[in-house]
């Protein structure tokens, strides 16, 4: 009985977790927001600085701060994935929830979705980049057309399983129309899942972000973009310029791991079968 | 398995991390094991009497269509001695005109006919003989065929004996003797399709393998005509940039491209190179005002007024920038052909930081509240182009956008791709990169075309259009260097500071190498633009001791 009277228990261990994890990333956001001004200065008497008090992560062959600059980047990264993941969980939802209104519709998003699933990812970010002429329209508009795609599947999945469930048909027996019914019957069922799923998007998306940014068809060089940041530190690497790789890429890590706690900890709270730990 | 992952990770982070530091101290003077020392003692002994070179160039040097000069090859955006062809004439060390196959050349009184007579001495690598014939087929060729320069002027090229090919034009043009610096000649008898993959020549080297993406390796000519060439065999490697430093550190080329970025690193066995160039950087001003043309907005208000032009000039320090972005390796640039024969040095500016802030004030922009210049409430400034693929514009950019804050006007950067930046340059300012061996520079800078404005920025000048003219109407190249400086500036007008100013010019770059100790290269001429073929112009005389 001695867990019993541990500090918290489980759930609330789960949520504290799950808040100090949002907690994070929100400062980061906001903190990076607030320096972008400052991220972008370039001042040649203090390039190449090895990390210091002054400068955490040291400064670049421009002489930029690159603390403010990671910051910023990763800041422009949540954002952008924060649109992104908006963008392709509601696509997702609804081409999801469409598929349960009938067969025809059905195999129509099953077929959009293999389509899109049938081309290599990063492939068809860089040509949507491209195409919506690179710059900072052209990411978010990549990450937020390729992403939907699993959620969409697991919603359709959910939405596939839940017609055959007993209250489902009850209810359609009774006579209650299909647009009430996958409102009110269906989708506060698939909310849970659909918000995981949501979280766990972010990952994907900020970690695409960076890619494409790294391989040079997203933003231009001067804006502080953790792909950009990454892409430009190899070429310093070889100089023995570490610092120029290794904190951002750690923060880049840390926020992707961070997503990914807060994702699965909301997973048990909301989650049935994890929800009394 | 979640954990185990993340301590893997945190132990490749450390890893790299202790790696990172080592490397830092004491690069390139790493403590070496004995048998490595004596390894590299032994390879510093056997330099002398060598006669074979290993070369690290940039990756873009690798001529895409082949050694074809119809396809760029040392004729192309980067100008070159092909090396294994010849050429009519060459261009010396102080980049006037010399002869390497001609021994003579004659202009007709209205600059319209040049007559040309060759060695008879001179054979292809295929035994056969170079005549008048395989000049003329050469230039009828590239004129056909040619993507990357402009034969326009020519209208035909004709063999009229053996020895004396005569080249007809369509207008005057008395710099032709630079476009036959650089148009290597091509055997008639075995030009096809796929000559730019084995190409036969009469120059100085041999193509002896090529690996596509790798390498190329030239061998001296045996039969080659002037001088035997020193360096019997030349290896050049493509590499990117850190890949050629890490191939110096490793001892495993002779000569290595690198970075003013890389200039304060160390690598031992190697000494740092240093060459003067006109590889210049500099931007332009749009000098006319705005206007909506299909789409694309031409001219730009701000920089239309010549106070404001002006104003930037003097008010960017070059020195600053030069030790601040290069390192110290570069030199003052104040026109797109500093130290060419065609250069005027009525170019020079000052640095009068005092002086530009007045242009400024009488141009109207006056000081607002936090030392930024305003008129009428519209901010001073504009948005400065670079390409993205390329930090040393980056940076210049970034550095004259702060000189220029600090005059009052507001300067964003932004990278672009160059799909998109000849077109904006049109109505903003673009980091640009030039440098010739040909006069001809300044005529595609600065005249004007068919629409009455000059191709690259917009700007018109009766004056400068009409010198420039008459230097390619000119019977005399000495005339035509004179009216080309009076282009430049003729006293009263022209496009230096107290002309019209349209573009603004920062730097030479400096085109530094690693070089093994004990290669002995021999002096270079002042190298174009493009950090690429132009240090083995003259590889042939290179040696060890």
């Amino acid at each position: 009985m001695r867990e019993r009277k541990a500090w918290l228990n489980g759930r609330q261990r789960t949520l504290v977790l799950f808040l100090s994890a949002l907690i994070f990333l929100g400062a980061i956001t906001l903190w990076g927001q607030l320096f972008a001004e400052q991220a972008q200065v370039t001042d040649f008497s203090r390039k190449d600085l090895a990390p210091c008090a002054r400068y955490p992560f040291g400064t670049d062959w421009m002489g930029r701060d690159m603390f403010l600059r990671t910051l910023t980047g990763l800041s422009m990264s949540i954002r952008i994935g924060l649109l992104a993941a908006g963008v392709s969980a509601l696509a997702a939802a609804v081409l999801g929830t469409a598929a349960a209104l009938g067969r025809t519709m059905d195999s129509a998003v099953t077929w959009l979705i293999d389509l899109v699933m049938g081309i290599p990812h990063i492939l068809l970010l860089i040509l949507i980049s491209y195409a919506c002429g690179k710059g900072f329209r052209g990411v978010v508009a990549g990450v937020a057309l390729t992403h939907w795609t699993s959620l969409a599947r697991v919603m359709r999945g959910e939405v596939l399983q839940l017609r055959e469930a007993p209250y489902i048909k009850a209810a359609k027996k009774l006579g209650v129309g299909e647009f009430t019914l996958v409102c009110r019957h269906m989708l506060p069922h698939l909310f849970p899942q659909f918000l995981v799923g949501l979280i766990l998007m972010f990952p994907h998306a900020i970690l695409h972000e960076a890619s494409i940014t790294f391989l040079g068809f997203g933003l231009p060089p001067e804006q502080p973009a953790i792909g950009v940041i990454l892409s430009e530190s190899m070429k310093y690497l070889v100089m023995g310029k570490w610092w120029l790789a290794v904190f951002p890429g750690l923060l880049l890590v840390a926020t992707v791991m961070l997503f990914d706690v807060a994702g699965e900890s909301l997973r048990k709270l909301l989650d049935p079968g994890s929800a009394h730990m | 398995m979640r954990k185990n992952f993340c301590f893997l990770w945190i132990m490749a982070v450390l890893a790299g991390f202790f790696w990172g530091c080592g490397n830092n101290k004491d690069l390139g003077s790493a403590p070496r094991q004995e048998g490595e020392e004596t390894e590299l003692s032994q390879a510093m002994e056997e330099t002398a009497g060598k006669d074979s070179v290993i070369v690290a160039m940039g990756v873009n040097s690798e001529p895409e269509a082949g050694f074809d000069p119809a396809y760029g090859w040392g004729a192309g955006e980067h100008v070159h001695e092909p090396l294994i062809q010849s050429t009519l004439t060459v261009t010396t060390a102080d980049l006037k005109i010399g002869y390497d196959l001609a021994t003579d050349m004659q202009v007709s009184e209205d600059g319209l006919t040049w007559t040309v007579t060759i060695r008879d001495d001179v054979k292809f690598t295929d035994q056969q003989p170079l005549t008048a014939e395989d000049v003329a087929f050469t230039y009828n060729t590239v004129k056909e065929t040619s993507s990357v320069n402009d034969f326009t002027m020519l209208q035909q090229a004709e063999a009229v004996d053996e020895r004396t090919v005569v080249f007809h034009l369509v207008r005057p043009y008395s710099i032709w003797p630079y476009t036959m610096a650089i148009v290597g000649i091509v055997p008639a008898h075995a030009y096809g399709p796929d000559y730019g993959q084995h190409p036969i020549g009469s120059g100085r080297y041999m193509l002896k393998q090529w690996d596509k993406g790798q390498q190329v390796i030239l061998e001296a000519n045996p039969d080659y005509y002037g001088e035997a060439p020193g360096m019997k065999q030349v290896t050049i490697l493509f590499m990117e940039e850190d890949a050629a430093f890490t191939a110096a550190m490793a001892g495993q080329v002779d000569l290595a491209y690198t970075a003013a970025s890389y200039a304060d690193q160390t690598v031992e066995g190697y000494e740092l190179l240093s060459f003067e160039t006109v590889d210049n950087r500099g931007f332009n001003l749009p000098a006319t005002d705005p206007e909506t043309k299909d789409g694309v907005t031409i001219g730009n208000a701000f920089t239309s007024d010549v106070r404001v032009r002006r104003a930037i000039n003097i008010g960017l320090d070059r020195e600053e920038m030069i030790a601040n972005v290069l390192n110290g390796h570069g030199t003052p640039a104040y026109s797109v052909c500093d130290k060419m024969p065609w250069y005027n040095p009525a170019a020079k500016v000052e640095y009068d930081p005092e002086g530009a802030r007045q242009l400024l004030d009488e141009a109207g922009w006056v000081e607002g509240p936090e030392g930024m210049r305003e008129k009428d409430g519209v901010k001073a400034g504009f948005t400065l182009l670079y390409a993205a693929s390329d930090s040393v514009r980056q940076a210049l950019a970034a550095e004259t956008a702060n000189q220029l804050k600090e005059l009052g006007i507001d300067v964003a950067i932004e990278g672009v791709g160059w799909d998109t930046a000849y077109t904006r340059a049109l109505g903003e300012p673009l980091m640009w990169g030039w440098g010739a061996h040909t006069p001809m520079e300044l005529y595609n800078i600065y005249h004007t075309l068919e629409d009455g404005s000059a191709g690259y920025s917009p700007y018109a000048n009766e004056k400068v259009d009409a010198y420039m003219d008459q230097a390619l109407a000119a019977v005399d190249l000495q005339e035509s260097y004179e009216l080309w400086q009076k282009a430049q500036w003729d006293g009263t007008g022209g496009i230096t500071q107290e002309g019209d100013i349209p573009w603004i010019w920062l730097v030479n770059i400096d085109h530094l190498y690693w070089s093994r100790s004990g290669l002995q290269v021999a002096e270079q001429k002042l190298h174009p633009h493009g950090h690429g073929w132009s240090i083995v112009n003259n590889v042939d005389q290179w040696s060890w001791k």
